[in-house]
């Protein structure tokens, strides 16, 4: 890793180039996008009671075949099928995160403002989850893709009767004061679809950046 | 001149005319099951916990209501699928609309009993962030409260057959017209559901209802 970084300031397109053909970006990709839907599910709807909407669990579902396309790719990145099959399933998750990230964005705005207005050309979460090619994941996993929460609001929600330490109790109160989850609480910057699509970005540019370099090199310049 | 003039006039005012006109598949989608006995209705089916229900209640609703009062009847279905106290919801809210029509009254007008306690649900729910945790009594007191309404007394006016026709009223239609596009759902004539996401503003809305609303 060391090496890259010294490789990639002095050329840094074969570097990428290179990069790209080990399993390393690919793994990457694949494993951060398990662990957002990881976070999301343990630590964000376990453990601080926020309940998932709509956007929500479509966004873990996005994530996952992000995931799926990365892992596909990773199998052996030299081979040219796997990696455009791979990167294909990739930006079809890719686009359908950003495009739900999108749509709660400006839901979130919407129920956040005082405009009544500011809802229109908007819907409300809808009471049953609709996947792609009619997967019945709400029903294979309840637990990770059933909507329960309403789109736009991510305050935590504790059930009665339920235990919490001390700590836990101190995010939740945190996150309550505010009406839902920041990045920066204190100067509400940055909800969680505004974090959920600068991950997307981040992805769509490393991305780029490395099929750019792989193109350049293997079709390009030869 | 003066014909150029009017062929002109003519020609934007059938364009507008045209454009004006709700499209089947993008305003609005022909229900597959229609809600019966609802020729002349506008009906929003909502639910408490649900924040553009009681924004569209708020800020939308009323506005439609005043520019369409003389031609259709608006009513509310409640879903009982959504929010924990749901079926409770339904109860609550069907004895006091029963009880508001009784008394004459327009249930979802301003100072109905009816009204008055959606909202106090509404506003405890969205903006006081209560969840009524002790229970569904809790829930049901506070719309009681708001309408005024003791249990005891609603208690028993639960029991009357037409609040009870009228629960089963929402209970076969709403979760049918709801699972398609979610709440608030719209439906003119108890046919035409409006795609809400294609609602652009209130004088569109009223031209789309209007136009449906004669078919």
């Amino acid at each position: 890793m060391k090496g890259f970084f010294k490789d990639f300031k002095t050329e840094p397109m074969n570097t990428l180039a290179r990069w790209q053909d080990t399993r390393e970006p690919w793994l990457l990709f694949a494993i951060t996008s398990v662990l957002l839907v990881l976070i999301a599910h343990y630590v964000f709807q376990d453990w601080m009671h926020m309940l998932p909407c709509e956007q929500c669990v479509y966004i873990r579902y996005g994530n996952l075949v992000m995931a799926l396309g990365a892992f596909i790719v990773a199998i052996k990145p030299q081979w040219i099928w796997g990696k455009i099959a791979g990167v294909g399933i990739f930006l079809y998750g890719l686009i359908y995160t950003m495009l739900c990230s999108w749509k709660l964005i400006k839901i979130h705005d919407a129920v956040h403002s005082d405009d009544p207005m500011a809802m229109f050309g908007l819907q409300g979460c809808s009471t049953d989850a609709k996947y792609h090619f009619g997967l019945p994941l709400d029903k294979w996993a309840p637990d990770w893709f059933k909507p329960t929460g309403d789109c736009g609001y991510d305050a935590p929600v504790v059930a009665p009767g339920v235990e919490l330490s001390d700590l836990q109790r101190w995010f939740i109160e945190l996150y309550q004061s505010t009406d839902g989850w920041y990045l920066i609480p204190q100067w509400k910057f940055m909800d969680m679809a505004e974090c959920c699509m600068l991950a997307c970005v981040c992805y769509a540019i490393l991305l780029i950046a490395l099929l750019w370099a792989w193109v350049r090199r293997d079709f390009l310049t030869k | 001149m003066f014909k150029k003039f009017l062929v002109t006039a003519a020609a934007l005012t059938c364009s507008a005319m045209a454009f004006a006109a709700p499209v089947e598949g993008t305003d609005y989608i022909v229900l597959d099951k229609p809600i019966p006995n609802a020729q002349g209705t506008f009906i929003k089916v909502y639910s408490y916990d649900c924040p553009f229900c009681y924004r569209y209640d708020k800020g939308v609703v009323p506005v439609i209501k005043q520019k369409l009062d003389k031609e259709l009847k608006f009513l509310d279905y409640h879903l009982h699928t959504k929010g924990k106290y749901g079926n409770e919801g339904d109860e609550v809210l069907a004895t006091l609309w029963v009880e508001d029509e009784a008394a004459g009254r327009d249930p979802v007008a301003e100072g109905s009993m009816h009204k008055n306690a959606k909202f106090a649900l509404y506003k405890a729910y969205h903006d006081q962030k209560e969840r009524w945790d002790a229970g569904a009594d809790a829930f049901i007191k506070t719309a009681l409260d708001a309408a005024g309404m003791s249990r005891a007394d609603f208690d028993a006016k639960k029991q009357d057959p037409k609040v009870q026709a009228l629960v089963k009223a929402w209970k076969d239609s709403t979760y049918d017209v709801a699972k398609i596009q979610g709440v608030p759902a719209f439906v003119v004539n108890g046919k035409y559901l409006l795609k809400t996401a294609a609602i652009r503003s209130i004088d569109s809305m009223v031209d789309n209802v209007r136009e449906l609303s004669k078919k």
